[in-house]
Order: structure tokens, then sequence, then C-alpha cells
């Protein structure tokens, strides 16, 4: 479902991706674990298209996205929520979703209807506020609902653009022990042909959600494979925890 | 996002109710004054409309609206083109220009937005101040007004002028609604409050800000042409950056991205000027002095600030109420 | 008009002046936008103001009386300016700054008018500098050589000031962070008043030079406006790289423009402007990438 071959990327002399390659399989969950700075967040910009890479391609549904802009690779289905919240903050919880919602059904562009009263829009608004939980939220503003609300709505503007594939940027990012077990709920009780690429600090959530893991560590995938064998791999406890433990 | 409420319905009611007695009643300066200020306020919602709901701060659209009206004069006049076809084709024709301007500065911000734009504004300026066959610096005379005989209507009276302009002004704040409120308008809306995430999110974000400029370019565009057909004379100083100034000026004055607000700010403007201009030649020292308070005020204008009174005072009314029927209410929707 | 040696040396040294004219005014608007962040549309009104504090002096002292002084009079206003109005829009958004600004450049036109009138004044250039001098094959007025050898001049000694000293070295500090500037014990408070002063300084300056080779009037600061910013924004904010690149861009495409393609010249440096804005959304050399 999305690929990437032999991906790279420098700023100035610092290599932040090294030939990257990874392969996910249509419902696959795969978690990216790795210490800050290993080039975690600067794959998904590749992927999404933020960033251009120096070199290797990006698949998605089997075709070579590469060269397409950021928003055209988002309509073929890859979504993205952000480590940091990127929402609209002057809207509501309702509009944020039916903004992303209208982009799936093809309303936001129109100017003969209202985006976000279409029948469509709503199912989708109402579908994916259940998921995440923000049913009790829908008409606060942004700015006025708490931050882990803002979270779940982080992931919840990602889903209501119905994507083939979502990145997430540390989900739980900011949030304490109770809500982060909210999330692996909310997490594996996403729809199963959804393909989801993780990033995470909290392992447990890693081992609890994840299908396969790929671990990177200064830009480079050092691992690649089943969560059993990531718990008991020698090389992982050294970058990782190692890292972990000195952060 | 753009919502009407019962102060914005009430002080349309009262904006119409006042330019329709006036229309009725007023004489002949009243009446140039009440078209002046009905002109104003089309090119105002246009602009308001891009900066209010889109965050594009646009310093060209005096110039578009000179283009509207260039192009009615060209075409009524020198092309010999029926008048109502003219102002069809002077309304899509500034719209082209505000297309290509909004989509060649969709990538531009803030500073860079307002300096991009006001250099496409001075350009046409230029490009109409240096060109012969428009008249350069002396401009057009002689253009005339609609031909409505047919429906019983005499333009060249100035009652009817006005009532006319007062109707198309009517139009184009339905329009203005329909467009803030229709996907594309949601989606500018969207842009405004972040466009990295309306793009992640799959949104062509410079299409979304070209078309609502051309849409926005339209209005202004027949704002110009209603002002070529009033003085029946047109001149470069009509495309001068000071108009696009003056009209940022009124948007700011009245309340930017209310949409009510510039209608008022454009009342206020125009019947300043004058009652200025009446009593002083330094009219423009007193607009400025208010124009500096306004903004260092941080109110959102003259509308802004008493919406937010009025919010105040409702949200205290309910903050009461919830308070008395059930003691842990929850917050309303603001 | 032949197009020989003595046409090229003409029109390049008329260029060559009116971009030292504009470098005058746009460096001190690029580097207080650079540093503070601060669009202030007000600063050609600045320079309408030191031309009239020049020909007001002019009438007591003589030029230099106003050469010297038109300057450090136009600091005072900008000290005023500073204290009353733009400490408090320093953190506002660019559009509530670009208000704030078009309304003092209302409030300026007609204070001029009120205390200067509407009538054009005239400054006559110092007898020292009045002759013309034989130059590449052509007798060109002393005065605009003056004014490129005074434009040429602050350019070396803002060149040196901003890269070899430690107050340059703060503010370029500041330009790039000012966040983390302050955080290094810098005061960029009075830093941003500093620069300030000295931007306004530098406009009065170039209102005074101005003022013989134009007739003074008070929309003089609105007519210089346009060109300081079309120079700063293709040179980029923030850089003297940039205004003095922009200048020199502007003035040769404008002089040149107008004696070589007339029916295009004004149109032509718009058009160099959107096209700037198209390939390098944020000028040819900004003060941070």
């Amino acid at each position: 479902m999305l690929e990437t071959r032999n991906l790279s990327k420098s700023f100035g002399a610092i290599q932040v991706t090294r030939n990257v390659s990874l392969k996910l399989e249509r419902g696959e969950r795969r978690v990216i674990l790795g210490p800050n700075g290993a080039g975690k967040t600067t794959l998904f910009n590749l992927l999404v298209g933020e960033l251009t890479p120096d070199a290797g391609s990006v698949h998605l549904a089997g075709e070579d996205v590469t060269a397409l802009p950021v928003a055209k690779r988002a309509r073929r289905g890859l979504s993205r929520s952000y480590q940091k919240n990127t929402l609209f903050d002057g809207l509501t919880v309702e509009q944020n979703l039916g903004l992303a919602a209208a982009l799936y059904t093809g309303h936001a562009t129109r100017l003969w209807s209202d985006s976000l009263a279409k029948p469509e829009v709503r199912e989708i608004v109402a579908e994916v506020a259940e998921q995440v939980n923000l049913m009790p939220h829908l008409h606060a503003r942004v700015s006025e609902v708490s931050y882990g609300v803002r979270r779940q709505l982080e992931v919840g503007v990602a889903l209501a653009t119905r994507p083939l594939v979502l990145l997430m940027d540390e989900p739980t990012s900011g949030v304490g022990p109770e809500m982060s077990k909210g999330f692996h709920d909310l997490l594996n009780n996403l729809p199963r042909d959804l393909t989801l690429l993780i990033i995470e600090h909290d392992m447990d959530l890693a081992f609890d959600v994840a299908d396969t893991i790929t671990v990177l560590n200064y830009g480079e995938v050092v691992f690649d494979g089943l969560p059993e064998e990531a718990r008991g791999s020698k090389l992982l406890k050294e970058i990782y925890l190692g890292s972990w433990e000195d952060a | 996002m753009f919502k009407h409420n019962t102060l914005r319905y009430a002080v349309l009611v009262l904006l119409a109710a006042g330019a329709l007695f006036q229309a009725l009643t007023a004489e002949y300066f009243g009446l140039e004054i009440l078209t002046e200020i009905l002109i104003l306020a089309m090119l105002v919602l246009a602009l308001d409309i891009v900066a209010g709901f889109g965050g594009m701060v646009s310093l060209c659209h005096g110039a578009l609206m000179g283009v509207g009206a260039y192009a009615f004069a060209l075409l009524a006049g020198q092309a010999g083109i029926a008048p109502v076809l003219a102002m069809a084709g002077a309304v899509a024709f500034s719209g082209g220009i505000a297309w290509v301007i909004g989509a060649i500065c969709a990538r531009s911000h803030g500073i860079y937005f307002i300096m991009a734009t006001l250099a496409f504004g001075q350009m046409a300026y230029s490009f109409v101040f240096e060109s012969p066959v428009l008249g350069g610096d002396d401009g057009i005379s002689g253009i005339a007004r609609l031909d409505l005989t047919q429906i019983g209507v005499d333009l060249n009276d100035s009652r009817s002028f006005a009532l006319f302009c007062l109707a198309l002004l009517a139009v184009v704040y339905g329009a203005s609604v329909l467009i803030l409120r229709s996907g594309l308008g949601r989606s500018l809306s969207g842009v405004m409050h972040n466009e990295q995430r309306m793009r992640a999110l799959g949104l062509t974000v410079w299409r979304v800000k070209a078309d609502v400029f051309g849409l926005s370019g339209m209005i202004a565009g027949l704002a110009g042409a209603l002002a070529a057909q009033h003085s029946m004379f047109i001149s470069p100083g009509l495309l001068s950056w000071t108009v696009s100034g003056e009209a940022l000026v009124v948007v700011i004055l009245g309340g930017l991205g209310t949409l009510v607000g510039p209608l008022v700010g454009a009342v206020a403007f125009v019947v300043l000027k004058h009652e200025l201009s009446a009593i002083t030649t330094y009219w423009h020292l007193i607009v400025g002095v208010i124009l500096i308070a306004v903004v260092m005020s941080r109110a959102n204008g003259i509308f802004g600030w008493i919406e937010a009174r009025w919010g105040a005072r409702i949200e205290r009314r309910v903050a009461d109420a919830t308070r008395k029927q059930q003691p842990d209410g929850v917050a309303s929707d603001a | 008009m032949s197009l020989d040696l003595g046409f090229w040396a003409l029109q390049g040294l008329n260029a060559l002046q009116l971009s030292m004219l504009l470098f005058l005014l746009s460096i001190g608007l690029t580097v207080i936008f650079g540093l503070m962040h601060f669009v202030n549309l007000a600063h050609g009104s600045l320079y309408a103001l030191g031309a009239y504090f020049a020909a007001t002096l002019a009438g007591f002292g003589g030029y230099w009386a106003g050469f010297f002084l038109a300057p450090v009079a136009v600091a005072g206003v900008g000290v005023l300016l500073y204290s009353g109005l733009i400490r408090r829009m320093r953190k506002s958004g660019p559009m509530a700054q670009v208000l704030v600004t078009f309304g003092l450049i209302f409030a300026m036109l007609d204070l001029t008018r009120l205390f200067w009138g509407d009538l054009a004044l005239a400054i006559e250039v110092p007898e020292v500098l009045g002759g013309r001098v034989a130059l590449l094959g052509i007798e060109y007025p002393t005065y605009r050589l003056f004014i490129i050898a005074l434009g040429l001049a602050i350019f070396a000694a803002l060149a040196f000031v901003l890269g070899r000293t430690q107050i340059g070295a703060m503010i370029r500090a500041g330009v790039d962070n000012d966040a983390m500037a302050a955080c290094l014990g810098i005061n960029v408070e009075r830093l941003f008043f500093i620069v300030f002063c000295v931007g306004c300084a530098l406009a009065g300056l170039a209102g005074a030079v101005a003022a013989p080779l134009l007739s003074v009037t008070p929309d003089m600061g609105l007519q210089i406006l346009i060109p300081t910013l079309i120079v700063i924004v293709i040179g980029g904010l923030g850089s003297l790289k940039g205004a003095i690149a922009g200048s020199l861009i502007f003035g040769f495409v404008q002089t040149f423009g107008a004696v070589l393609a007339p029916q295009l010249a004004s149109v032509l440096i718009y058009a160099l402007l959107a096209a700037v804005l198209v390939v390098k959304p944020v000028g040819l050399f900004p003060a941070k990438g």
C-alpha cells in the first residue's frame, strides 16, 4: 500500500534520511521507533511530500507519487496527523472535521453548495467524532477544549478524509498515561483495512498496537520486523533504550 | 466562518431602511453621497471577502475597480457594445485579472502578499496612465449610463441611479454571503486558519485563493462599472493605490471579517469625509488619527466593537439563565 | 539622442544617483523590518519631513544647516513615533502595522500642509556643489555626484558597522533570531530603538539631499514610498545587500527604461517586481532563508 525505495535526504552536510526502504501491506499497522533526531518526522515529511527527497521514491497503492505535491498525495488517500497540534483553532470541532470530510466528498471547492451542510459530510463528521470520542465537544471551539481533546481531534481531522494510509506523528505526545491508554483503544478500534504508520515514543503503545516495528537510528533503518523480535533484540535495546535513558 | 446573528440582521435591516429612505427623500447632493456610499460599500464587500475570510490583505482592489471602470468605458464607448453586455464584460474582465493576480500571489504571505498585490495594482495604474488609447492622464469622459427605459427606469435621474446601485448592492451582499457559505468559502476559511493543514488534507490551496480572489475581483469590477457610470468620467486616479488603501481603511474601521461591518464603515467614511471636508481641508489628518486610534484600540472596528459588547451581554444573560435552570450548565455555543 | 558613450555615462550616473537616494531610504526601512518585523509605511513621510526641515533650516543657516540638522530633527520625530506608537504595535500583525502607519501617512500629510502650506518650497544647491564636473566625456552636475558619493559613503559606513563592529553583530543576531539574541543578553528593545532612530535619520537625510533636486511638496513622501517598497521587496527584507541590490536594480531599470522604452518604463519595474515575487517570493537577498 505504501512503499519507499532507497529514500535519502540531507540538510546541508547532515544526512537525516539514509537509504530508507519500507513496505507496508494494506491494513498493516506499523510503529516507527527511534531516539530523538533519528529522522522519524523527516521521513513523514518525505512521505507526504512536505519535503522532496534527494534520492529514492515513494509509492502509494502501487503508483510512484514522488513527484506529486502534498495535496495530490493526500487526495490519493495519504493522510497524516502532526506531533504538534495543527488544527483550525478559531473554528469548532465540528467545522474542523467538516473541512476535512468535504475534501473527501469533493464539496470543498464547490461554489453552489455549503460543504458543511451536506449530508455526506455530516455523516463522515458524525462517524469520525464517534471513532475518536469527540461527540460531546462537537460544538466547542478548538480554543475552548482541553489539550487531550485536541490530540483526539488531531487524529480525527486526519481520519475525516477517509484515507487509505494514515501517518500519525506521536499521537499520544504530551498526554498523560490514562489518556494514552485511551489512545491504544482508539487505535485498535480503527477499521482493519486502514494502513497505519505511527511514530511513537511510548514502547507500550508500540507493542500494543503494532503488527510490525521499524526502528530508525541516524536516519537509517536498523530494525524491521515483528514486535516479538523487537522486544528481544539486543541491537534495539542498545540503540533505542540506550538513548531513551540518556534522554 | 461567516454566520449571521441577530445583531447582524438588525444592522442590515437598519442600513437598508436608511438607504431606501435616503434614496426616496434626499435631494441631488444627498443622492450623490448615497451613491458614493453604495459603490464604496460594494468595493469593501469585495475586499472583506478576501481579507477578512481568506487573510489575503489586498492593496490592489482599487485598481481592480478601476479595471472594471475602464473596461466598461471601453466596451460601451469605443467598442459600442450594449451597456448591459459591457457591464457583464467589465465584471468578467476584472474577475479574470483578479484571478491571475490571486494565482500569482497565492504563494506570498503577510507583508509580501500586501506588497505583491500593491505591485500589480500599480502596474495597472501605470499602464492606464501611459496608454494614449485609455486617455492617459486625462482619462475618459462622456461615459453613458445603462439604458433601462424599456422597463421604465431612467438612470440619468440621480434617484433612479441610486436605487439601481442599492439593488445591485443587495444582490452583491447576497452573493457574498453565498460565496462565504459555499464549499469554496468554507475551504478558504480553513486556509486562513491553517494553510498547511488544508494542504495536507488535500486542498489545492492556490486554486481556492485564486478562485475567491477572482470572484472578489468581479465584485470590485462591478463597483468600477457603476463608478464610471456614476461620475460619467474616469481617470487613472481611480486605480491609484491610495484608493485601495482607503478601502482597506474602511474595512478595518467597520470591522474586518464581519461583512456587515464594512458596510457600516463605508457609511461612516463617506459621511465623515464630506462632513469634515466641509469644515476643514485637513480631513485626512482627522481620518488618520481615527484610524490609528481604532487599530491601536485592538477592537475589530466599529461594528466589531459593538458586536463584542453585544456578544458579552448576551453571553452573560445566557450564563445567568443556565445558572438559574441547572446548577452545572454547559457553555453555550459562541 | 545618440547612443554614444556620453549617453551611457550620463544615464548611468543618473541611474546611480537615483539608486543612492533610494538606498538611503530603503536601508532604514529594511533593517527596521528585519530587526523588528515592523512595516513602516510612513517612512516616506519622514523623508518628506526631512525635506521640509531642510528647507526651513536652510532659510536660517544655509544649506549645510539643513543637511546636518534635518536628519537629527527627523530622528527626534522618530523618537516620538517610537515611544508613542511603534513600541505598542510591535507585537501586532503586519496588517495592523500597515494600517497604523497608513493612518500616519494621512496625518503627517496634513500636518506638513498645516505647518508649511500647500505651495512647493525650493532649496538652493550650495555654491561649492553648484557647478558641473567634466567626467567620462560629459559635464555632470556636481550636486548629483555629491549624492552618489554620499550614498556610497553611507553604504560603506553601514557595511562596516554591520559587518565589523559589536553593535553590528548584535543587529545581525537580532535580525537572525531576536528571541535568541535576547537570551544572549542583548537588550533587544534598546537595539530596536537605536535602529529605528538611525533609520529615521537616514530618511530625513534622503529628504534633505533630495530637496534641491525636486520641489518640496506635501505628497513627496507618498511618491517615494512605492519605489522604496519595491526596492526592499525586490532586494529581500532585512538585509543591507538586498537594499543596495534593490536600489541599483530599480535605479537602472527606471532610468534606462524611461529613455530606451518610454512606453514601457513604468510598467517594466512593476513587472520585474512581480517576476521576482513569483520566482523568489521573499526577494533576492532576504536576511534569513
